[in-house]
């Protein structure tokens, strides 16, 4: 019964915590790009960003098994590397994770960084300081508070992910069974102890999320 | 050493106050040179200050022409110059606080001193806040500082790495007038000690006399004269500069019946009335506008010599008075003439000669204020 509850709550927190990492980079890289630069098909493409907060989750399963799967550009990819596919891995389910969650924090960071003052950017270019060096010490550390919350938002979306998870990394006990994936099969099997402990946990862990958005939240006023 | 700038950019009103829709194209054509001196830029809003402030520092681009600061090039469209904005080494104080908000003042001087060592750094944070007497300014935050003192902080900022020339964008905007006033006389000084050129845009005619060597005026994107705070006060060139400087009796149906070429003299023609007014480049015969600023038409006693066009004396009606504080504004009419003319008092004037709504009175048109310029 402890293995039963234990692995899960690891696992949920160790694919959340790399998930929460991959988004935090590239989510503000993007999110910088967006609210700094035009290009040709920028529209398109925060359309398409867009898409992973409205597709079903197991619509973008499904698309991810089709790009990580063994015959897929990706999977083949690193089969050929590594000699093992991604599927039904750890792994997978931080793809999982990370690719339903991105969106949030694109958006949230995005809002923040157009939040910060053109001038004060370009204040900080008069002195001498490159776009690099600017978005670093200027504009992304002005735009924390929104970028924390992104990556709050992110980090609690990954921790509920289930529909592409399952999908991408099915539900092999001891290695893929995250917590919402484990009260599932815990409810479908009848074993509503375990699901009711683990319901139990992830609410206390959704409740700290929110309370930990709040302290710092008022931490960060500028 | 001294700045050469001559451009063309194409701009948009609507995009310079920010507001969507009416967007209609102007053209900023401009084209001075300066020496390390301070020239205000003065004109309306929209009037193409801010874009022209933008070319320089490297914030857009122009479509045509030169910009050269000192020895450096900034830009040149026939050479394909654009110096990247980051090694312009311009002093920039925006309209808004600027400062950045998360370091504190110290750390915002320090922010252009990047490549300097450690000692001469420190040194020189010191000497901008010695400069600008912000010395207990040094750890506090933007936050914690007063309209006037973010300014100050802001000057010290872009002063520390030395620039080539200051550009100053309505610092002073924010702040009320009795700071503004003194902050002012600051900056007419510091020009005067560290010798750069410095463009100063301002809407308040006053700040703009008070400390101009010279008056650039801008009115849709064209230099419409530059000169000094004299030339451009009582020698308007165009109706856009007069009326820019504040004179707000303007008449256009004149012409110069007699001009005296020795004594720069003339009497212009205004419908019955005839004015003596000194002013260089007339001829006889120019058909030309005049004006007068309102307080520069004086008051006689009651009782005082009957109308007399030889010192420019005429006999009013006051339609109106206005009370503007220490200053009354009287309306008036010049009887015999028919024509309207604004007046502003001190308010002890009023009361002693009793000027009162429908009164009559006598007023003189100062003849070395009185303003010839050519019409639109």
């Amino acid at each position: 019964m402890m293995d039963q509850i234990w692995f899960p709550i690891s696992l949920t927190l160790w694919v959340a915590a790399i998930s929460s990492i991959l988004v935090l980079c590239s989510g503000v890289t993007i999110a910088y790009v967006f609210a700094r630069r035009d290009f040709r098909g920028k529209k398109f493409l925060e359309l398409f960003m867009t898409l992973p907060l409205v597709l079903p989750p197991t619509v973008i399963g499904y698309f991810l098994v089709i790009l990580v799967g063994r015959n897929g550009f990706f999977g083949q990819m690193v089969f050929d590397v590594l000699g093992k596919g991604i599927m039904f891995t750890w792994q997978a389910a931080v793809i999982a994770a990370y690719t339903v969650s991105l969106p949030l924090m694109v958006y949230t960071a995005k809002a923040a960084i157009e939040a910060v003052d053109r001038e004060i950017e370009y204040a900080a270019y008069i002195l001498g300081k490159s776009e690099l060096e600017t978005a670093l010490q200027i504009t992304l550390p002005l735009a924390k508070k929104g970028i924390l919350a992104g990556l709050i938002l992110s980090f609690a979306r990954a921790i509920g992910e289930f529909g592409a998870t399952l999908m991408l990394a099915g539900n092999i006990p001891g290695k893929t069974n995250t917590m919402s994936i484990s009260i599932y099969s815990a409810f479908q099997s009848g074993n509503n102890e375990l699901a009711e402990v683990l319901v139990l946990i992830l609410l206390f862990m959704s409740l700290m999320t929110i309370a930990l958005t709040d302290k710092f939240a008022g931490k960060l006023e500028v | 050493m001294g700045i050469k700038v001559d451009l063309k950019k194409q701009y948009s009103k609507a995009e310079i106050n920010g507001k969507k829709g009416t967007r209609k194209a102007f053209m900023l054509d401009i084209s001075f040179e300066m020496k390390n001196e301070l020239v205000v830029l003065f004109g309306p809003s929209g009037s193409g200050k801010t874009t022209l402030f933008k070319c320089i520092s490297g914030i857009t681009q122009p479509d045509n022409g030169k910009i050269i600061v000192g020895s450096k090039v900034y830009y040149d469209k026939d050479r394909k110059i654009n110096l990247p904005i980051q090694k312009r080494n311009l002093g920039y104080v925006f309209q808004n606080c600027t400062l950045f908000p998360h370091m504190n003042v110290r750390k915002n001087i320090e922010c252009g001193l990047d490549n300097w060592e450690k000692e001469d750094k420190e040194k020189r944070v010191m000497e901008m806040l010695n400069l600008l007497h912000i010395e207990e300014l040094e750890t506090h935050y933007p936050s914690q500082l007063s309209g006037g003192q973010k300014q100050r902080v802001a000057l010290a900022r872009a002063l520390a790495p030395k620039p080539g020339i200051l550009l100053l964008d309505e610092p002073f905007s924010a702040l009320d007038m009795e700071i503004r006033t003194k902050l002012a006389e600051k900056i007419r000084n510091l020009q005067k000690k560290i010798e750069i050129p410095l463009l100063f845009i301002t809407h308040n005619l006053e700040e703009a006399f008070l400390m101009a060597d010279r008056i650039l005026i801008l009115y849709d994107g064209k230099a419409q004269q530059f000169g000094n705070p004299e030339e451009i006060f009582y020698h308007p060139e165009n109706l856009h500069v007069a009326e820019l400087t504040g004179i707000s009796n303007i008449f256009d149906d004149a012409y110069v019946e007699e001009y005296d070429e020795k004594s720069k003299s003339a009497v212009l023609k205004s419908g019955s009335l005839r004015i003596k007014t000194k002013s260089p480049n007339l001829k006889t015969g120019d058909k030309i506008s005049w004006g007068i600023h309102p307080e520069n038409i004086t008051f006689l006693s009651p009782d005082s010599s009957p109308e007399n066009q030889e010192n420019n004396t005429y006999y009013a009606h006051m339609n109106n008075i206005i009370n503007k504080g220490p200053k009354k504004r009287i309306t008036l009419k010049l009887v015999k003439h028919n024509k309207s003319l604004t007046a502003e008092v001190p308010a002890q004037y009023v009361d002693s000669l009793k000027l009162h709504v429908g009164g009559f009175c006598h007023v003189r048109l100062e003849v070395s204020k009185v303003v010839a310029f050519q019409r639109l």
